[in-house]
């Protein structure tokens, strides 16, 4: 369900140099960018001020980050397809509640309004927190990122392997996609479909081949079954500083959001 | 189908999240004890093209297109513990790295497409394999229906987990989902059959659900494929879909009727109101609650509401893709100009996504 868009770099490595999170430990972004997405999705919908807080604190990091505004903008279109579905189903939702309004024979109540805008915000900021993590953060960081905070060693193995592979993959794809096009051929209906399948069916074979050699090649160079994803940074004051704060700033919102929730 | 957050609340997430933990780290013991040299390459390889096969959209009709979901494909390569964990981590590499898919959502993300996808899909192919006649065709057959059902079991997974949390009503989400997704799922049926035919032709060393003799595999490499026109296409294409859908609706409607039932009942109890009672959903369709007044038996009436329901929907699809298709066409000349000045890859039609 979604729309990918190729003119942006695969898996984002427009990075912005120098920027302070950008240097940061991936361990404090990843800890801190999943927590902050944790706590926001429990906080009670009701509490509309407490989202404005989070989005506050979101937009500082983005800041801090000197991530591109369109960019941002841009990559968080992932969530329309949903919450549009969301919003084609409200009329459907009879529950009571106050406030609401009606449209033609359909109503929307205020309860159903709530629930839109409860899934929509916490996937606005559920987005923004992850485009802060992906585009602060390489690919090799986060990985080794994943590999000190103890993730099993079959996953990071995986990952990296799959990471190398996919550059094979999309470029093989993209190639396809660009002979076809050049050719005046668009697959418009379901019984194109094995058309596409042909074609996929050629990319696995193409870029199996092509792995197993990279895969032969890494062997004959001493490959002896793990990656050493670079030397990694430590986890010092400016990762502490900055975890804390994340997490501190969000629970302080969180926990006032439950104290005085719908004020 | 890569749920967002705050889409699923928390006991969903919690819930989902756990047995998809559970399901995933005992696919790893699993896969770990054979775990060859080159199992993990050919698992990181099998997950690098999943993940570039689902940036690929195929078109369903007219504008409109659905997404490749892989679940059946990585079983029919490795098997389903290995196809598990490589869903997964396709699942967590696009939401960490691309922001597709929501991390609270995660398990419930992994729950319906490395879980309920891969191994509901797994158990009717090992079942129809052993049901259908031992020939290529036969195992063509079964893994198209497995690939079929896995992206329908999927989707209902996911309207399900929704309709749980509260976030989308039950009763008309469940089955326009569901009806959306039978219509994907052909393409998904399509690809994947296409791709592991191609596959067995040229390396059936690598098909890991493949057991058949090797000669078996090579056979079809050598039949030409039967060249058709695009009217013969069309027209084999609208009769074969209207069989299979008719079928569906038929045999399965009936069934699959039950469970949303259920589950109104828990969230009634649990204190979503439900006031579907007070105020019918359905009051302008003319097959309220899909049954047909008076014909007899709840079973057979909510068969033959289906039945109507999947003709009319037909028609209309077909008029409606005819109707744009037409236009498309007499646009297509000045259209051409334009079009090439478009970024390599981006394909022109994409004008919704599914």
């Amino acid at each position: 369900m979604r729309a990918p868009d190729r003119t942006t770099p695969f898996l984002s490595e427009t990075r912005t140099g120098g920027s302070l999170v950008r240097r940061l430990d991936a361990r404090a972004k990843i800890l801190g960018m999943i927590g902050f997405t944790m706590v926001v999705v429990t906080t009670p919908a009701r509490a509309v001020w407490a989202f404005v807080l989070y989005a506050a604190v979101l937009a500082f990091l983005i800041g801090l980050a000197r991530l591109p505004l369109r960019y941002v903008l841009k990559r968080a279109l992932v969530v329309v397809p949903f919450v549009l579905v969301v919003a084609i189903f409200l009329p459907f939702f009879h529950k009571s509640g106050a406030g609401g309004y009606s449209l033609g024979g359909a109503r929307v109540t205020g309860e159903g309004l709530l629930v839109l805008w409860n899934a929509g915000a916490k996937a606005v900021l559920g987005v923004l927190s992850m485009i802060v993590l992906g585009s602060t953060t390489t690919f090799a960081e986060m990985v080794s990122g994943f590999e000190r905070l103890r993730a099993p060693n079959v996953f990071i193995l995986i990952v990296s392997f799959m990471y190398r592979y996919s550059f094979v993959f999309v470029e093989e794809a993209l190639r396809m996609q660009r002979a076809m096009a050049s050719r005046n051929y668009r697959a418009r209906w379901l019984w194109n479909v094995p058309t596409l399948g042909h074609m996929l069916s050629a990319l696995f074979l193409r870029s199996y081949g092509r792995g197993e050699r990279v895969y032969v090649a890494m062997l004959s160079r001493g490959y002896e079954g793990t990656v050493r994803l670079g030397n990694g940074t430590a986890f010092g004051l400016a990762e502490t500083v900055f975890l804390g704060t994340i997490l501190g700033l969000v629970i302080a919102i969180r926990v006032s959001a439950s104290l005085w929730g719908a004020g | 189908m890569h749920i967002p957050d705050g889409f699923v609340d928390v006991p969903t997430a919690v819930a989902t999240g756990a047995v998809s933990l559970g399901v995933v780290a005992y696919s790893v013991r699993r896969t770990s004890k054979d775990l060859g040299e080159r199992t993990i390459p050919l698992l990181g390889v099998t997950a690098a093209f999943i993940f570039a096969a689902q940036m690929l959209n195929f078109p369903v009709a007219g504008g409109t297109s659905g997404h490749f979901l892989g679940a059946m494909l990585a079983v029919a390569l490795l098997g389903p513990w290995a196809a598990s964990i490589v869903l997964s981590v396709v699942l967590v590499v696009q939401a960490l790295g691309m922001a597709d898919g929501g991390i609270t959502a995660m398990g419930a993300n992994v729950f319906n497409m490395g879980v309920v996808a891969v191994f509901v899909g797994f158990g009717l192919f090992y079942l129809l394999k052993k049901l259908l006649p031992r020939t290529l065709t036969g195992y063509l057959i079964s893994l198209a229906l497995a690939s079929w059902v896995s992206v329908v079991l999927a989707s209902t997974a996911a309207s399900l987990e929704l309709a749980v949390s509260g976030t989308v009503p039950v009763g008309v989400a469940l089955p326009a989902m569901v009806s959306v997704h039978m219509i994907i799922g052909l393409g998904e049926a399509l690809i994947t059959t296409a791709v592991v035919t191609a596959v067995l032709a040229a390396r059936p060393d690598l098909v890991n659900s493949f057991d058949l003799p090797i000669e078996a595999a090579r056979r079809t490499a050598a039949r030409p494929g039967v060249p058709a026109t695009g009217r013969t296409r069309f027209w084999s294409f609208v009769v074969g879909a209207l069989v299979v859908a008719i079928a569906l609706a038929v045999f399965i409607s009936p069934y699959a009727s039950g469970s949303p039932d259920g589950l109104e009942r828990v969230a009634a109890d649990k204190g979503f109101e439900t006031a579907a009672a007070q105020q019918p959903v359905w009051r302008f369709s003319p097959l309220g609650d899909y049954q047909m007044p008076g014909v007899g038996g709840e079973r057979i009436a909510t068969a033959v509401a289906g039945l109507i329901g999947t003709v009319a929907l037909f028609a209309l699809v077909l008029l409606l893709g005819r109707a744009f298709g037409r236009r498309r066409l007499v646009s297509a000349p000045q259209a051409a100009g334009g079009r090439s000045e478009l970024p390599p890859g981006r394909s022109p039609d994409r004008s919704s996504t599914l």
